[in-house]
């Protein structure tokens, strides 16, 4: 267990600290983000459509293309240099190296989303007050899940020609449930409804993560066989 | 309500022709692979 | 000629005419479904599309759930027999799921008042179709058979672990806003005249997908054994 963690965090170190040098994903993801905030406000009837009633779908959908948007870049690094051979050559566990690479993923679709959030409040005129704790809990819970099947189709992607089109077209469907149930409990938090409201949902959020992220890690290693 | 029972046959016909077209279409473009093959 | 290839030229024609005998009786369910078949009171005649479209709902997930497990299967045996199978049974899902949602707007106009709707089983399909299609993108895109194996294995499986958390959240989604909308079609009070018609179609969508499955796996086949011949 000790190995494990040790090896999938040298992995995700590895990751973010080549990130942290170049930062141009980080930043184009989080251009991205502002971009996808702003056509939403004006891809409305405003006299229909409030800002307030179109907050909840925004921000989820905004969290859901940049975070889709920042898997991309999961594997391009090694492909491009084709380092991938010498990640598998080295002795560790392939399910280490995904966890490695998933919490990498998973960090930098966080601060993508992080960047996001101010934005949105500052966008759609949003009152956070009491509902903050939630939405960020509700962010995490549906970021971590999607995110672990979004890093095994990088993988596989990553190989294809027409990556940047396969991976949203495979793992959109994939992102339903936890947009479903974002959107559903930033809308209830938003308008003060009651925690008992909120929990069914969130049951399903950590149902979904529960079994994504271990199916995923179990699947992984079948990916990197030779 | 009850309707009249003879309404909107037209949507009816148009299913059950599409159902066909697609079902058969799809056996007979198997079949044709199978006869491009000996 | 190879006693491979001779195997799969058995099989492709057995396929067929297993196809055969479904198309016979998707026949004679278009029979009993438009002549002896009571019209129902409240719909009127297009609910009849009933008998077409909820058995291609039920074949495209019993297509997808197959998928699902041959690639779990193939990432055990590693038998790339598996492999041809869930092929081919992803393509005989597609061909059903296009059915499903063809019909599917046919029978809501007329009956809801709007060519779609949003329900479960509706949603659902739709995911299955992109599914599908994305799974037969992926193998295109993969030369390495062993390669594009055991990612479709790993997408089959991801994608049937998949459905029933959109089923919940879909249904969820409908109970709590509920929509002017909602498709009924298994009342438990089916009278027995629908109920049998039903079941005959059920079963006759059953065998165009053996068929379907058992004809393309032996054009698969075919294929390979072919191409060892060539080579060879």
């Amino acid at each position: 267990m000790g190995d494990f963690l040790r090896v999938a965090i040298a992995v995700a170190a590895k990751d973010l600290r080549v990130e942290r040098r170049s930062k141009t994903a980080l930043v184009s993801a989080m251009a991205f983000a502002a971009l996808v905030l702003m056509i939403f406000n004006f891809a409305r009837d405003a006299a229909a459509l409030s800002r307030e009633m179109l907050a909840p779908s925004a921000l989820w959908i905004t969290f859901a293309f940049s975070g889709v948007i920042a898997l991309n870049r999961s594997f391009a690094l090694e492909r491009e240099h084709g380092a991938l051979d010498g990640l598998l050559l080295a002795p560790v566990s392939r399910g280490a190296l995904f966890f490695g690479k998933y919490l990498a993923n998973l960090t930098f679709v966080l601060t993508v989303e992080a960047v996001a959030l101010p934005l949105f409040v500052l966008f759609f005129g949003v009152d956070l007050s009491g509902a903050l704790g939630g939405i960020v809990v509700t962010a995490i819970l549906a970021t971590a899940g999607f995110v672990a099947v979004g890093t095994v189709f990088a993988a596989m992607t990553v190989r294809t020609r027409f990556a940047e089109l396969m991976l949203p077209l495979l793992v959109l469907p994939f992102l339903l449930p936890p947009v479903i149930g974002g959107v559903q409990i930033t809308a209830r938090l938003l308008a003060g409804r009651p925690m008992s409201e909120i929990a069914g949902w969130l049951r399903i959020l950590a149902l979904y993560d529960l079994v994504f992220v271990t199916l995923c890690l179990l699947l992984f290693p079948s990916l990197m066989d030779e | 309500m009850p309707v009249d029972p003879s309404a909107n046959g037209g949507y009816l016909v148009a299913a059950y022709v599409v159902t066909a077209v697609i079902l058969v279409g799809y056996a007979l473009s198997l079949w044709r692979r199978a006869g491009k093959r000996g | 000629m190879t006693s491979e290839s001779l195997a799969a030229r058995r099989t492709v024609a057995r396929g067929l005419g297993v196809i055969a005998l479904g198309l016979a009786g998707l026949a004679a369910v278009y029979v009993l479904a438009l002549g002896h078949t009571p019209v129902e009171r409240f719909q009127g005649l297009p609910q009849k599309i009933f008998y077409v479209h909820v058995p291609a709902a039920w074949s495209a997930l019993l297509a997808f759930s197959l998928v699902g497990i041959a690639g779990a299967l193939y990432l055990w045996l590693r038998d790339p027999r598996l492999d041809l199978f869930a092929e081919s049974t992803a393509e005989a899902g597609l061909v059903f799921s296009v059915v499903m949602l063809t019909t599917g707007p046919l029978w809501g106009k007329p009956v809801w008042g709007t060519w779609w709707t949003w329900d479960a089983r509706l949603t659902l399909t739709l995911m299955l179709f992109f599914l599908f299609l994305g799974y037969r993108a992926l193998r295109g895109a993969l030369q390495d058979p062993s390669e594009r194996a055991r990612f479709s294995a790993v997408v089959g499986i991801l994608g049937m672990v998949l459905v029933p958390f959109v089923h919940l959240s879909v249904y969820l989604f409908r109970t709590l806003h509920p929509q002017p909308i909602v498709l009924k079609p298994s009342s438990p009070s089916l009278p027995w005249e629908m109920l049998r018609t039903l079941l005959l179609s059920v079963g006759v969508y059953t065998v165009l997908l053996f068929g379907f499955v058992m004809t393309r796996y032996g054009l698969g086949r075919l294929e390979r054994a072919g191409g060892a011949d060539d080579a060879g």
